[in-house]
């Protein structure tokens, strides 16, 4: 008892940056209050007496200096308007349905939260067939993560970094299955959010859906944004009707560069309700969601990747090489 | 609640002392315990707890009407009712959906329409497990192997926390007669305690994560777009994931369970150094092995029934244990080729004339090198999410070499490694650094455990992720 509790005084001082960081991306509540309130002195206690050294130099030598860090900067691209609207330093309107080939092939990117993952390995695995796609082979699904909370993970930066660093011309991502309630970091200073679905919840979860979709397109590139899902809670599922609606809004202020793809009654039953088998396009009953009633199986995936490259398709030209290569192989 | 975070500590910072200084009142301490594990699983959700006391009420008023009936017929009888409200339960919230879905597409076959409809129903984590905990409490008691002991007695046993929701599989005389004294904290193993739940998390949260993250879940999610040397790694770094994840999960189980005064079985016995299939299956997952072989098996005729139906048991127990893994065809298979194998094996011995050769090294190495490649074979199908995923996985895996292979870092090499060869080191070498820890003064053990969660908390990813038994 004695080495447990003291080994455990000690680690708590050895990890105080990590644990602070872990008390601040808390849900909302009493806990988190109580753990901010605990592990904030710590911190200052654990640098004071330098105890939290062997962690940073760790964290440095792994090249993870940034792990503890809390960034809650919700930055817009530069020369975006401060609001929801699209106005300002627009890029030109890329010429339609541009030509990609496998000499020069449309760069792609995949990213969101944890339900991206499935559907962006099924859009990976069908970018596999065409050479004229080459898709960051790594899809970027981050768990627990979304645009309420840039302290548990800041996507903001995240994504602006991508298209500075590796110039995507087409990005997919799916945001929001994190972002069903009230409580938002890196709020403007004097604004408060009372809870989900407010007035003020929604014009601040706009200007966010609008940092991102402005962040990719004022860079050059193509978003396609995908809908929320219906989910097994039918509360949960009206959460994410607003999430889908303050999307499909933005995504209809930037034509051309933005795109909305609704998923919603891909995985509706028969009755329009929430189902996790649902017939396929042969008839065949297939598991579409996760037994957890909101991820989604991999014909689910294989499904979306399907719609993504119809709307990748309608925007870009990815197949007239095919045609070029097979006329000119021709005797 | 997952063993390595901040609320399981805090959690097990409060009942570690109460549990202490309730255990020499039983009459105290088991509510206490038994309230300790419903908080611990209704972490995952309340309404789960309904699940578990079901189960606790039904197998111990079955238990008590087994053993107080003499006539053979009746006992049999109340047995298969038993097991049926067991069986029962589990199918329901694991197999309906998949049961209802797979003979709906086979009616389709034919054009005819199953009356049935899918419920989306959620699975319930750990139901598996103590499913088969009460089982075998049932059928203990029917063989008349164990007599029915008191309610608290047995609702601390099926529910106690260190074991609920992802084993190991502790046998009711395992672990039920230590309930009947209180235990004596002097004889408690606190070194192991430590260095098992230390060594558990490291292969978690450090390994297993780093496995899972660096090459695993990009190569199954997506084999097409990865080289063939990515492929072969992924899938050796899957063997090692997989085994990191449990066998980390295990250690911690029990090392707390040993904090709390218990002793639980071990649940491996470095399964990657196996010479042969039946000889991973005495390392791997032991206490599923042997509740498959005492309560499946066994009571299938076992190996009395000549060669033939040896076989055709060894065949069903592994379709079956491939089944409990999950409910999915993949699963199926994946028992499958571990079913065949082990058919082959029993045939190749049992053939007229064998004679086993003496294990020179280079045999062993032979023998565990292929062991280990046919392991990985069927752990294909068991990670991947249909066939036609494991397909493209082997498919990839002869069709892409000589391409770039920037999966296959430094660090993920070093995991497969730590992974696989902490299997060979000698087994003098855990005890000789117990009994070095153990020497120490309190205040050196304490920094020694303080640095290697450190390191744990240092090296491992932010967050955590579920335990991949935990799904079973």
């Amino acid at each position: 008892m004695a080495v447990s509790l003291a080994a455990l005084g000690i680690a708590l001082f050895l990890n105080a940056p990590g644990i602070h960081k872990s008390a601040t991306t808390q849900p909302p509540g009493w806990k988190r209050d109580v753990a901010l309130a605990l592990t904030g002195p710590l911190e200052s206690v654990s640098h004071a007496v330098l105890l939290d050294r062997p962690r940073r130099t760790l964290k440095s030598a792994l090249g993870r200096s940034d792990d503890d860090v809390v960034d809650t900067v919700v930055a817009a691209p530069a020369g975006a308007a401060p609001g929801s609207q699209p106005i300002g330093n627009e890029p030109p309107v890329p010429p339609k349905r541009e030509r990609f080939t496998p000499r020069r092939p449309l760069r792609l990117w995949i990213a969101g939260d944890s339900l991206v993952i499935v559907p962006g390995e099924s859009l990976l695995r069908a970018a596999a067939e065409n050479r004229a796609l080459a898709p960051d082979r790594n899809v970027e699904g981050r768990l627990s993560t979304g645009l309420e909370r840039p302290d548990v993970y800041n996507w903001f930066t995240r994504v602006r970094k991508e298209m500075r660093t590796e110039k995507p011309k087409a990005v997919v991502v799916m945001f929001g299955g994190n972002d069903d309630h009230g409580y938002m970091t890196g709020v403007p200073p004097g604004e408060s959010i009372s809870s989900f679905g407010s007035r003020a919840w929604r014009r601040e979860y706009r200007r966010r859906v609008a940092t991102i979709m402005d962040t990719v397109t004022r860079a050059g590139a193509y978003i396609v944004w995908l809908g929320l899902p219906i989910v097994k809670s039918a509360d949960r599922t009206r959460r994410y009707d607003t999430i889908n609606a303050i999307v499909q809004s933005e995504a209809a202020k930037r034509p051309k560069r933005a795109a909305y793809l609704d998923t919603y009654f891909f995985f509706a039953g028969k009755e329009g309700g929430y189902a996790q088998y649902v017939e396929d396009g042969s008839g065949k009953l297939v598991k579409m969601r996760a037994d957890d009633g909101v991820h989604f199986e991999r014909p689910a995936g294989d499904l979306i990747a399907t719609k993504v490259l119809e709307k990748l398709e309608e925007r870009f030209d990815l197949t007239s090489w095919e045609r070029s290569a097979t006329s000119s192989a021709a005797p | 609640m997952l063993f390595p975070t901040a609320t399981f500590a805090i959690f097990f910072l409060i009942v570690l002392p109460l549990s202490w200084a309730l255990m020499p009142h039983g009459r105290a301490w088991r509510p206490f315990i038994i309230a300790a594990s419903f908080v611990f699983y209704s972490a995952w959700d309340w309404r789960f707890c309904f699940l578990l006391a079901f189960s606790i009420v039904w197998s111990q008023a079955f238990a008590h009407a087994i053993h107080r009936r003499r006539v053979r017929q009746q006992r049999k009888a109340l047995l298969a009712v038993a097991l049926a409200g067991e069986l029962g339960l589990l199918g329901y919230f694991k197999y309906y959906d998949f049961f209802v879905a797979s003979t709906d597409n086979l009616f389709s076959l034919v054009g005819a329409d199953l009356p049935l409809a899918t419920r989306s129903v959620i699975l319930p984590v750990g139901i598996s497990f103590f499913t088969f905990m009460a089982i075998a409490y049932l059928v203990d008691i029917y063989r008349g192997d164990f007599a029915p002991v008191s309610f608290s007695r047995f609702a601390a046993y099926l529910s106690f926390f260190p074991h609920l929701v992802a084993g190991p599989i502790v046998r009711p005389g395992e672990l039920i007669p230590q309930f009947q004294r209180p235990r004596d904290p002097r004889y408690v193993d606190t070194s192991r305690a430590f260095f098992l739940i230390a060594t558990g998390l490291f292969m978690k949260v450090v390994v297993a994560n780093e496995l899972a993250t660096g090459i695993v879940d990009e190569v199954f999610g997506a084999p097409n777009q990865h080289s063939s040397l990515e492929v072969l790694v992924g899938i050796y770094a899957y063997a090692v994931q997989i085994y990191a994840d449990f066998f980390g999960y295990t250690n911690i189980a029990i090392g707390i369970a040993l904090l709390l005064g218990f002793t639980f079985p071990q649940n491996f016995d470095a399964p990657y150094t196996a010479l042969s299939i039946t000889d991973f299956w005495r390392r791997w997952h032991m206490t599923l092995s042997r509740w498959l072989r005492d309560y499946l098996y066994i009571p299938l005729g076992g190996n009395r029934q000549g060669s033939l139906a040896t076989y055709r048991n060894l065949m069903l127990t592994m379709l079956i244990g491939g089944l409990w893994h999950g409910a999915g065809w993949t699963f199926v298979v994946w028992g499958g080729i571990h079913g065949t194998a082990l058919v082959v094996e029993r045939w190749w011995r049992g053939r007229p004339g064998f004679v086993e050769h003496p294990w020179t090294p280079g045999r062993r190495a032979w023998h565990r090198f292929w062991t280990f490649q046919v392991v990985c074979f069927a752990w294909i199908f068991f990670r991947a999410d249909s066939f036609a995923d494991a397909w493209a996985v082997i498919t990839q895996l002869f069709t892409a070499w000589g391409e770039p292979s920037p999966l296959v870092t430094a660090g993920v090499l070093a995991a497969i490694g730590v992974g696989l060869g902490s299997q060979y080191l000698p087994r003098r070498l855990p005890l000789a650094i117990m009994a070095s820890f153990s020497r120490l003064p309190v205040p050196a053990q304490a920094v020694v455990l303080a640095l290697a969660l450190l390191v744990t908390s240092t090296m491992g990813p932010e967050g955590v992720a579920p335990f991949i038994y935990f799904r079973f």
